[in-house]
């Protein structure tokens, strides 16, 4: 009787795993996942120890990443094999690849449209994917290096940043187009948009600001410089950035000045400064706004802080130039 | 009458109404384009432009002229078109002889407008060209003459040097020998006037941060063995005492490519073979390096951008930044925004600006291998009270030249 009552654990056991596996992906693994572009892989970390759960090789150059909707893909733009790998979330591992335009950087995914878009640094058009054919669909013209991309809730605006033009292009998607450019700071990187939707902000890596868009008007409604104590302005370089789900919050990495800014977003002050690593890049918060992991390009790591304390707890070290991280949460 | 070939137009206007098009019809009426022309400003067949060759097939330097470099950054100008309302154009305005540079340009400048020039022409055609354009309206920017005497003595207010000085790049190349505490120096000077110039910046940046020339010999390029003290890279480097590190000066290449290896001391070679003190490199990995190599390369026909490139280009693209940041097609406007040590994107991480003393470009200078960029000087830890990047070169009191007092 207990060899029959074992072999029927045993069953249920499976059965349950069997069940089990495809709602757990949906259901947020809090797995980390860290892009490392010399070393043409992703780092999978575990929430609470930061150890390596799984290293995922990716194509050559692996940077921006997004899941889909569903959380079912993790989608990674490879800046030297000129392809988006798309990564299963459950079984952790490439389960194909998309075509983009040459040396793609960041993208943005509108899941109820089935489209991609992605910046190509290189030959200065975003490139708009269909990602049920596989197939570029169409190559919106932009000022060179194109590099930020950011997509309106409702899909039909998308801005994006020429690194060389200086300016803000908003793009109409369904004329495929832009439309209209607004001059920022020098050296326009990346996006983040208000949760209130009313804001787009802009770091500017060179002018070492953040040129904030309304996005209503689009015009420029105002600007915040960093100097870290200590720092010549110089050495500010700020690339990512990133609110609170309240909007309160900006936390801006200031590259070069291996600070971490922390802006207040009504007032747009900058409340303090958080010491991080080399050439700091990448900034993304936990979904319960706890915690900040930043990606050091030149410290093969990433600063863990805790936002309440404002202190960073712990460097992970990963792999080679590590880009940028999301979370399954 | 003046023997000047246009050679190429490119105005931006045409190309980006294409790439951009459709844009016009979602906004009014437009406002009339103005328009922003600069000249670039050669002599044919200028022996500097002649390659290197070690024998007639064999090509060990292309050197040729940078006007690509210019080329880029016009083509980069078109996003901005649209929104500045001016077109950018480049005009290449190629002379018979250095003599024939004033007068071109001068004839560009009255009869086109043309107000801002790239001048790719050694030094001793600036003393013509400072004479011609004192007191005007224009500005020009020095890309391929590195000569400090340009810097210190000339001394002139219608001229930009965007190429590094020698002084700035020798300043380098020392502060990084210095940083690894290879202090003692063995120094091989070539025959050429611009060894001996070489040398003397060089000797200027030894004493600047205390390191020690304990040798200087004379090479003699050749085969000759009753000169072999002159010409045997092995007795040329044989010294009663020991040193850290060879620099060689030669102009002209074929005798420093034969001294690595060959040396009595297993000591490295620098200056103008192995480590070279550049403005620009093909291997640049940061701060938008490889899409610039990439843009260069595509428009040069696969040839790797060098310091002369990207002196001429980022002349043009800070023509194009004045016009963006003072949104203007004005002249007076554009040129008070370059001059007002405002910061423009060189690629090289700290923004370039223009030291108002001497109108010198303030950069960082790369310290290459053929292969890779060893270091971006200034070296971390060499400090100035304003700027570190003015620890390179003629700082405010260093120098004779005061423009802007």
């Amino acid at each position: 009787m207990g060899f029959v009552r074992q072999a029927l654990s045993l069953i249920l056991v499976a059965t349950l795993a069997t069940f089990l596996a495809p709602t757990q992906a949906v259901a947020k693994t809090g797995l980390i996942f860290v892009s490392n572009e010399k070393s043409d892989n992703i780092l999978v970390l575990d929430p609470k120890t930061y150890k390596v759960v799984k290293e995922i090789k990716t194509s050559r150059r692996p940077r921006d990443m997004h899941f889909s909707a569903d959380r079912s893909r993790l989608y990674v733009a490879c800046g030297d094999a000129d392809v988006i790998d798309i990564i299963d979330v459950a079984k952790l591992e490439v389960i194909g690849r998309l075509a983009t335009g040459p040396s793609p950087e960041t993208f943005a995914i509108d899941d109820a449209r089935r489209r991609i878009y992605v910046a190509s640094e290189e030959s200065a058009t975003v490139s708009v994917i269909d990602i049920d054919r596989n197939k570029i669909v169409q190559a919106i013209k932009t000022g060179e290096e194109p590099e930020g991309v950011h997509l309106s809730e409702d899909g039909k605006t998308l801005y994006v940043t020429s690194e060389v033009g200086n300016l803000v292009h908003r793009i109409d998607t369904e004329a495929g187009r832009a439309v209209q450019d607004v001059v920022v700071g020098t050296r326009p990187r990346r996006f983040a948009a208000t949760p209130d939707r009313k804001e787009l902000w802009v770091t500017a890596e060179l002018s070492g600001e953040i040129t904030i868009i309304d996005r209503a008007k689009f015009a420029v409604s105002g600007t915040i410089a960093f100097l870290p104590p200590g720092m010549r302005k110089s050495d500010v370089t700020p690339v990512g950035l990133t609110f609170t789900r309240d909007g309160k919050t900006a936390f801006v990495a200031l590259g070069h000045a291996a600070h971490v800014a922390v802006v207040d977003v009504p007032s747009r002050k900058v409340e303090f400064y958080i010491l991080v690593g080399k050439r700091s890049w990448g900034v993304t918060l936990a979904r319960d706004d706890r915690t900040l992991f930043v990606a050091n390009g030149l410290g093969d790591d990433i600063t863990v802080i805790d936002v309440r304390s404002r202190k960073a707890t712990v460097s992970i070290p990963v792999g080679r130039v590590p880009w940028g991280v999301v979370i399954d949460d | 009458m003046i023997s000047v070939t246009v050679l190429a137009r490119i105005v931006v206007a045409s190309v980006c109404a294409a790439c951009l098009a459709g844009a016009a019809d979602a906004q009014e009426a437009p406002a009339p384009q103005s328009q922003v022309t600069v000249g670039y400003l050669s002599i044919e067949g200028d022996p500097r432009h002649q390659p290197i060759r070690a024998s007639e097939r064999l090509i060990l330097r292309p050197r040729e002229h940078p006007f690509v470099g210019a080329q880029v950054a016009i083509e980069e100008a078109q996003a901005l078109s649209r929104v500045l309302r001016i077109d950018f154009a480049l005009e290449r305005i190629a002379v018979k002889s250095a003599d024939m540079l004033a007068s071109a340009l001068m004839q560009a400048h009255e009869t086109r407008g043309i107000r801002f020039f790239v001048v790719d022409a050694p030094a001793e055609a600036f003393r013509a060209l400072a004479g011609a354009v004192q007191g005007r309206d224009v500005l020009l920017f020095n890309a391929t003459a590195p000569d400090d005497w340009l810097r210190r003595e000339l001394c002139v207010r219608e001229i930009v040097h965007t190429l590094p000085s020698l002084a700035m790049t020798m300043d380098g190349l020392v502060q990084h020998l210095v940083s690894r505490k290879w202090r003692d120096i063995l120094v091989l000077e070539g025959p050429a006037a611009a060894d001996a110039a070489m040398v003397r910046a060089f000797e200027g940046s030894v004493k600047k941060f205390g390191a020690r020339i304990v040798g200087k010999r004379e090479f003699k390029p050749g085969t000759d063995p009753r000169e072999r003290e002159k010409n045997n890279p092995l007795l040329l480097t044989a010294l009663n005492r020991d040193y850290d590190v060879i620099f060689v000066a030669d102009d002209a290449f074929d005798f420093a490519r034969q001294v690595p290896y060959r040396t009595i001391r297993a000591r490295p070679v620098v200056g103008a073979i192995d480590l070279e003190p550049v403005a620009w490199h093909w291997t640049w990995e940061r701060h938008g390096g490889p899409q610039l190599n990439s843009r260069f390369q595509r428009a040069a026909g696969g040839r790797r951008m060098e310091s002369l490139d990207w002196a001429a280009w980022i002349a043009v693209k800070m023509v194009v930044q004045a016009a963006l940041r003072t949104g203007s097609a004005d002249f007076k406007a554009q040129r008070a925004f370059i001059l007002g040590g405002n910061g423009f994107d060189g690629y090289k991480g700290l923004a370039v600006s223009v030291r108002p003393w001497d109108q010198q470009l303030r950069q960082a200078v790369f310290l290459a291998t053929p292969n890779a960029v060893v270091a971006s000087v200034p070296v971390e830890g060499f400090l100035h009270r304003v700027s570190t990047l003015d620890t390179l070169g003629d700082d405010e009191q260093e120098t004779p030249c005061k423009l802007h007092r």
